[in-house]
């Protein structure tokens, strides 16, 4: 009997492990297959068995856990209590330590406590929370009043509302150095501009309402005709027009007071409404207190010490708000050293080089902390010539030498990582390059004009690539950059490199040249073409030949704005480069203006195609070679209208053969299909919205389908062979004709032909207007050759559709444009001003703001189209915080980022391991605030991508057990990279993310890839990269640099496809989602947005994040409501 | 059990309001077509001498699209509740009753024919530095002096829109969201229109939007003529309020006339704060004076621009005149 109750029990816990195994293995293929919220019910069943099974409810808490649900601690409090066995001890101690993350993050101190003893009952002896217990309160900052309320200040002073005192200061410094000063017209010293003097003005006024507010700082009316009434109203600068009463009105008097009233948000509505209603009325006036760091004492001018107020002191001197700023963007530790190395006259004399490149300095024991460590510290030293263990000194003399050169140079090192540091902080080449770029005169320095000045030499070191020898790559080889310096087809760049140049044998003396080149702001084109053609190998199995980079780099004057099509399609043969060329060569040669607009026209629209189907991999990688070739041959030699149309409807039939779609739809149908992307069919319905969207563009531009040109050509080709012409396709080309306005200008047509620019557009319109097949075909009067010629008029109508497709796939959200001006496609120039041959330069946006124009319109090729649609679109972006714009130069980025990649390809694992990176990342941090020796672990990772002031104050939050904060001080993409080089380091954390990743991993590595998940959550990169095809390049957030504003920056944040990657694994969304959601997010992201300065992406993070919290909240709503409704059924 | 509007005229508007109708091809693929909606037609008729002529019933108009004369389905005017005409040509208000499914639809009052939805587009661009204080009170007069029953929104721009404060009827929301205005930067007036007509055209009734600005336009990207075409399709009237001189920016007085008359609204030139305020004043007469109609076009095969015609039949000696918009162009869906 005994033996079969052993025999039953063994059977029944085998039972049950197999139930068990088979519950998780299913779990598993439902998450794989996206279906979160099901296997979510699944494993909610299992934990909720009677009596509790400790395995069903550890799997569900660490599911609830992967995915953000906000159940993730009731379940583990649940878990925790089913674990009573002796040998379950280890389960509770991570399971508690995991809680007690949670708890911190929730900032739930009580559940800590309880927690932590649970850990320490279970034998837990890592963590500690004596540290959090004992961890002292900041010294509250030394502080300065700023006279009246916060929010009028800021308004005023154009500051964010969002700020934190602590970041008041710096952010006015900033506005004051940029905006605050201008050069005067009569001499050499500055004055203040329109901006600061309405700020000194508003103090004026706020110092007459503080008398007012009296002692206990409150503007107090308590009647209507009191006497305080009188005194406030002149003061704001208005009057009661009509008696005390339901009649009163006020109403301005003094224009000046009024408007500072008005701008500063003064709650002037309430105050009449106050009076209307003869009720009391009271506004707080208390002075601002903002923290001045190291005090006000020490940047009050001694003389100025016994009166006047700081502000004052500090809004009159821009050299002192430089000063401010500098000392800001340092760490505590680095300032302090800093401070007591120089006086503070000396570094207000560098204040401009603190400023723009001190931010990545840091001293640490005395010691600079140097990019490239130990091993770099002799490049360093002998560079400087003193030893960066000497932190201060060494510190003085990047400062001080060389009006910033070598300064620019530390930051440019700092922000790059690998074998590239390595090969330049080699000594000997190191300074041989510095030497190169500083030249004889170093002024004028990087950090004198408004934006850095070193961007080229950022971008150098950004894209310079090192071979597995240790030597720099060099596209061709050495004799092609010999000739191109030497014999260059526009003369000569430099006269001194020119000569040198025949000596050179090696690559590095080719990066010398490049170097000394990054000084100059003009005639550095051999740098712009080495850093595009390096891009251009950057993915290439076989670099290009020598006669290829030398036929690129002759040529990059013309067609520069064309290799960034290269670049992203790296399969791409030297020979078909060269025919592309050779192609836009013989376009350009075309005489005939409207022939030659139509053919590039034609051609890159083709091309653009081209560009996206390979992007999606519509086009299979064996064709993508063949498939351009075959398109380029069409365009080589047209002479007419009908040998254009000819080549474009081949060119469109060699594409569609290439991406191997059933023939069974019409053309029009599968292009719009094609760059919808390729959709499974259960994501029919992201599907279908995106072709939606895009059919509803191309109709509203009024664009004639592919299917009709095609037909419409078929039918004219057999009218030459005697057959009827077919009327229903007449009539409706001619009704689509009808539709086709001429611009809508304000313009006589002699006016606009003497300005010009557009005119060329206007012939094309109008050249569509005048079709009339019909009678053409009567006119032809049988002549076989004049009816094939007849085809020939479908020419202009089918490069705007070419053109249009392209149009419709970048669209941004919203297309405000594309929805109202009808003609914007056809309106596109290929051409522009007469002599300026904008062909084949990047896509301009033209003719904003004339209100005589019609409307504004894209000029140059095709090749910076989503950028130039996105940057059209921006303004019509609503803000919706109070006083915020919409950010140009960041905006456009953000909306090509959500625009260009598509996600169909993307797997439900492939955003749960993003999802478990930034999970990871968090849960490092907020473990880190009780672990101290994994806090240092933990903070020299985040130094590989976040400077050092940032560390430091996020490194105080943990101290502090402020994990929340701290975290709001880190973006998705550093997150993500922590975690990432977390697990490289600590291949065997049993953590419950990292266990996830580690399986994730294992099953499916080449979903997983580094270059797999680059591609499906990676960002286009047109400046930095030289492409659009998006990839994750793992960069330190950039500044802003001359020529580009925030543009390079905005290309280097990579957190917003990231974030929502995340988000939509925790909302369980699809992946194909993604398509519909992330335009929609981007858009509310940037709505949100409220920047003080073009290097605020905090305020971008904080858009960021509410939108993602807005989400959340709308998605579980919704969840609640159809659980009511779905409860409420049943019963 | 909630008070909803019923069935009827409004409900058949608000269907055609929404999201429209969806055709599918044999494949599920979206099919382009025209959508035929209802037309909110607004106009005034005034005598020789420029007086507003009242108290005209339905009988006394003929409305033709493309020639083609239309059945009336509400008539009201100025702000008198709309009255349903009947296919024999009586007429009967607007029946309101109970109706199940609270939040389903587009935004609707049950107040929502009732009145204008006045959206005013303020500049508070660097071209109104000066005049933006003087400006501010004459827009806030207007909001007080405004009729109950109107809606108001104020919107300002600089290179960007924003929404100062919504549609409301309560007054002092409107003038909060007017004082809280900022000074901004460049000017996108035509940009900042188009995006305030979007608005207003998603509002059921009748609507107009009054553009006050003094004309210079420096960041739109679309052409004025473009936005006043979405205007007259939609039919809203735009008002403009200029506080330039004609002659000193003859472009924009003439870009301001054009998509004001094409709309059935008015442009004024008031260069001093008192003009401005008389201007804001024939607006308000405007309003309070016109009448308002809707109909569902009958079958017309031009997807083009149609012309639409008021005719007063009662005016045998032709003394009127009708300030309409004159025609718009049906829009595409699916």
């Amino acid at each position: 009997m005994k033996a079969f109750a052993s025999v039953l029990l063994a059977l029944l816990t085998f039972g049950s492990l197999c139930v068990a195994d088979d519950s998780a293995v299913r779990t598993r293929q439902m998450e794989r297959e996206g279906d979160a919220a099901g296997a979510r019910q699944l494993l909610l069943r299992a934990a909720q068995s009677s009596p509790p099974d400790a395995g069903a409810l550890t799997a569900y808490a660490e599911f609830l856990d992967r995915h953000r649900d906000p159940g993730v601690r009731p379940a583990y409090e649940k878990m925790l209590k089913s674990l009573t066995r002796p040998e379950d001890r280890g389960k509770v101690e991570t399971a508690a330590k995991r809680l007690l993350v949670l708890d911190l993050l929730e900032n739930d101190t009580a559940a800590m406590e309880r927690h932590f003893n649970e850990y320490k009952a279970s034998g837990g002896t890592q963590i500690s929370l004596d540290a959090l217990r004992g961890a002292q309160k900041p010294a509250p900052p030394l502080t300065a009043e700023i006279p009246g309320p916060l929010r009028s200040f800021s308004r005023m002073a154009a500051l964010s509302p969002d700020l934190s005192p602590a970041e008041l200061l710096p952010a006015l410094a900033r506005n004051v150095v940029t905006n605050g000063y201008q050069a005067s017209s009569g001499n050499e010293s500055l004055e203040p501009t329109e901006y600061l003097k309405l700020i000194i003005r508003y103090l004026s006024q706020v110092r007459e309402l503080e008398k007012l507010a009296g002692a206990d700082k409150t503007i107090k009316i308590e009647t209507c005709d009191s006497t305080q009434t009188g005194d406030l109203l002149r003061v704001l600068g208005y009057r009661m027009r009509g008696g005390c009463g339901s009649e009163v009105v006020l109403e301005t008097v003094n224009a000046t007071r009024a408007f500072l009233t008005i701008d500063s948000g003064f709650p002037l509505a309430q105050l009449e409404q106050s009076l209307r209603t003869n009720r009391p009325f009271s506004y707080d006036y208390k002075p601002t207190v903002v923290p001045v760091l190291y005090g006000k004492e020490f940047w009050t001018p001694a003389k100025e010490k016994q009166g006047g107020e700081f502000i004052d002191f500090f809004l009159s001197d821009p050299s002192l708000c430089r000063l401010y700023l500098g000392l800001s963007k340092l760490d505590r530790e680095t300032a302090d050293e800093l401070k007591k190395q120089m006086p503070a006259a000396r570094i207000k004399a560098f204040s401009h080089v603190l400023d723009f490149y001190g931010g990545m300095f840091q001293i640490r024991n005395g010691h600079a902390v140097v990019p490239g460590g130990a091993r770099a510290i002799t490049a360093w030293k002998e560079l400087s010539g003193t030893s960066p263990q000497d932190g201060p000194a060494f510190f003085e003399k990047l400062l001080t030498r060389d009006d910033g050169w070598m300064a620019s140079l530390y930051d440019a090192i700092s922000r790059i990582n690998g074998p590239v540091r390595d090969y330049l902080l080699e000594p000997k080449r190191f300074i041989r390059f510095y030497t190169a770029m500083k030249g004889r005169i170093t002024s004028p320095g990087p950090a004198r004009p408004v934006f850095r000045a070193n961007t080229d030499m950022m971008l150098l070191t950004q894209r310079l690539r090192v071979e597995p020898d240790g030597r720099a790559h060099i596209p061709g080889n050495m004799e092609v950059w010999k000739n191109l310096f030497i014999h260059h087809p526009h003369g000569k760049y430099d006269g001194k490199l020119t000569k040198a140049a025949v000596n050179w044998k090696e690559p590095d003396d080719l990066v010398e040249a490049l170097f000394a080149l990054c000084r100059k702001a003009v005639e550095n084109e051999p740098l712009k073409i080495y850093m595009a053609l390096s891009d251009l190998n950057r993915f290439r199995t076989k670099p290009l030949e020598p006669a290829t980079v030398d036929r690129l780099a002759r040529d990059y004057r013309l067609y520069a704005a064309q290799y960034s099509i290269f670049s992203e399609v790296p399969s791409l043969s030297d020979k078909t480069i060269i025919a592309y060329l050779d192609t836009a060569q013989s376009i350009s040669q075309i005489r005939d203006q409207a022939i030659r607009a139509d053919t590039a026209g034609m051609m890159q629209g083709l091309v653009g195609l081209w560009q996206i189907f390979c992007r999606q991999g519509s086009v299979q990688a064996a064709d993508v070679d063949a498939t351009m070739a075959g398109i380029l041959a069409e365009f080589g030699k047209t002479h007419n209208n009908r040998e254009l149309f000819d080549g474009g409807r081949n060119a469109t039939r060699i594409l569609l053969k290439a991406t191997h779609l059933p023939e069974d739809a019409s053309p029009q149908d599968r292009m719009v299909d094609l760059l919808a992307g390729s959709a499974r069919p259960a994501d029919s319905e992201s599907h279908r919205q995106v072709v939606q969207n895009m059919i509803q563009i191309f109709e509203s531009q009024r664009l004639i389908s592919l299917k009709t040109i095609f037909d419409l050509a078929d039918n004219l080709e057999n009218v030459t062979k005697g057959e009827r012409a077919n009327s229903a396709l007449m009539a409706k080309l001619a009704a689509k004709i009808a539709e086709i306005q001429l611009p809508r200008a304000s313009l006589s047509t002699v006016e606009k032909n003497a300005l010009a620019f557009g005119y060329w557009t206007e012939r094309h319109v109008e050249a569509q207007r005048r079709v009339n097949l019909r009678g053409s075909i009567d006119k032809a009067a049988n002549d076989p050759e004049k009816l094939k010629d007849i085809r020939g008029q479908l020419t202009p109508f089918l490069r705007d559709t070419l053109v249009g497709l392209n149009y419709i796939h970048y669209a941004p959200p919203g297309a405000q444009i594309l929805q109202t001006n009808p003609l914007f496609v056809r309106t596109h120039d290929f051409l522009g001003v007469q002599g300026t041959n904008q062909t084949w330069r990047a896509t301009e946006v033209f003719g904003t703001g004339w209100p005589s124009s019609a409307g504004g319109r894209l000029v140059g090729s095709l090749s910076g189209l989503p950028y130039a649609l996105a940057e059209s679109e921006q303004n019509f972006l609503v803000p919706s915080r109070e006083q915020a714009l919409i950010w140009g130069d960041l905006v456009p980025q953000m909306i090509l980022t959500a625009k260009v990649p598509r996600w169909w390809n993307v797997t439900p694992g492939q955003l749960h391991w993003v999802a478990l990176h930034l999970n990871q990342g968090e849960a490092l941090l907020a473990e880190s605030a009780i672990d101290p020796k994994e806090r240092a672990e933990v903070l020299d990772l985040l130094y590989l991508n976040a400077p050092p002031a940032r560390v430091n104050k996020v490194s105080d939050l943990l101290e502090q057990g402020n994990v929340r904060s701290a975290l709001e001080l880190v973006t998705p993409s550093e997150l993500y990279v922590l975690a990432q080089a977390w697990w490289a380091q600590n291949k065997d954390d049993r953590g419950v993310f990292s266990v996830e990743a580690r399986r994730l991993m294992a099953e499916t590595p080449d979903q997983f890839s580094t270059r797999a998940v680059s591609r499906a959550f990676g960002t286009p990169k047109p400046m930095l990269a030289n492409s659009y095809q998006p990839e994750l390049l793992n960069l330190r957030t950039f500044p802003t640099l001359m020529g580009f504003s925030s543009r390079i920056m905005a290309e280097s944040w990579e957190s917003n496809i990231l974030y929502y990657a995340a988000l939509a694994d925790e909302l369980n969304m699809q992946p194909s989602q993604l398509n519909v959601v992330v335009p929609q997010w981007t858009q509310a992201t940037v709505e949100k947005i409220f920047a003080t300065h073009l290097e605020d992406w905090p305020a971008l993070l904080r858009s960021l994040r509410l939108v993602g919290d807005e989400v959340r909240i709308k998605a579980r709503k919704q969840l609640a409501a159809a659980s009511d409704q779905k409860a409420s059924l049943q019963e | 059990m909630k008070s909803y509007i019923k069935i009827g005229i409004i409900g058949a508007i608000i269907a055609c309001m929404g999201a429209g109708m969806w055709l599918y091809a044999q494949d599920d693929r979206p099919v382009f077509r025209v959508k035929v909606e209802l037309v909110v037609l607004g106009f005034t008729v005034t005598d020789n001498k420029g007086r507003y002529i009242n108290g005209l019933k339905h009988k006394d108009f003929r409305i033709l699209e493309d020639g083609i004369v239309q059945k009336v389905s509400t008539f009201a005017e100025g702000n008198k509740p709309p009255v349903q005409i009947m296919d024999d040509g009586s007429t009967q208000p607007i029946v309101m009753a109970n109706v199940e499914g609270e939040g389903k639809g587009p935004d609707v009052r049950s107040d929502a024919f009732v009145g204008t939805n006045v959206f005013v587009l303020f500049d508070t661009s660097n071209y109104m530095y000066r005049g933006f204080v003087y400006a501010s009170d004459a827009i806030a007069d207007f909001v007080r002096g405004l009729d109950r029953a109107d809606s108001i929104a104020v919107y300002t721009y600089s290179r960007n829109l924003s929404r100062a404060s919504g549609l409301s009827k309560d007054r002092g929301d409107a003038i909060v969201g007017l004082r809280k205005a900022v000074a901004g930067d460049d000017s996108a007036l035509y940009n900042s229109l188009l995006l305030t007509l979007r608005d207003a055209a998603k509002v059921p009734g009748r609507k107009v939007v009054i553009v006050f600005s003094n004309g210079p336009d420096n960041a739109s990207m679309v052409a004025p003529d473009d936005v006043r075409a979405v205007a007259e399709d939609e039919g809203i009237p735009i008002y403009v309020i200029s506080t330039n001189e004609v002659n000193k920016d003859q472009i924009s007085s003439g870009v301001f006339r054009r998509i004001s008359s094409r709309t059935g609204g008015k442009a004024y030139f008031a260069k001093t704060w008192q003009k401005q305020v008389e201007a804001f004043e024939n607006i308000r007469e405007d309003l309070g004076n016109s009448y308002s109609v809707t109909y569902y076009p009958q079958t017309n095969p031009n997807e083009g621009f149609r012309k639409i015609e008021v005719q007063v039949t009662s005016d045998i000696g032709k003394k009127y005149r009708v300030r309409a918009r004159p025609g718009y162009r049906p829009r595409g869906g699916f």
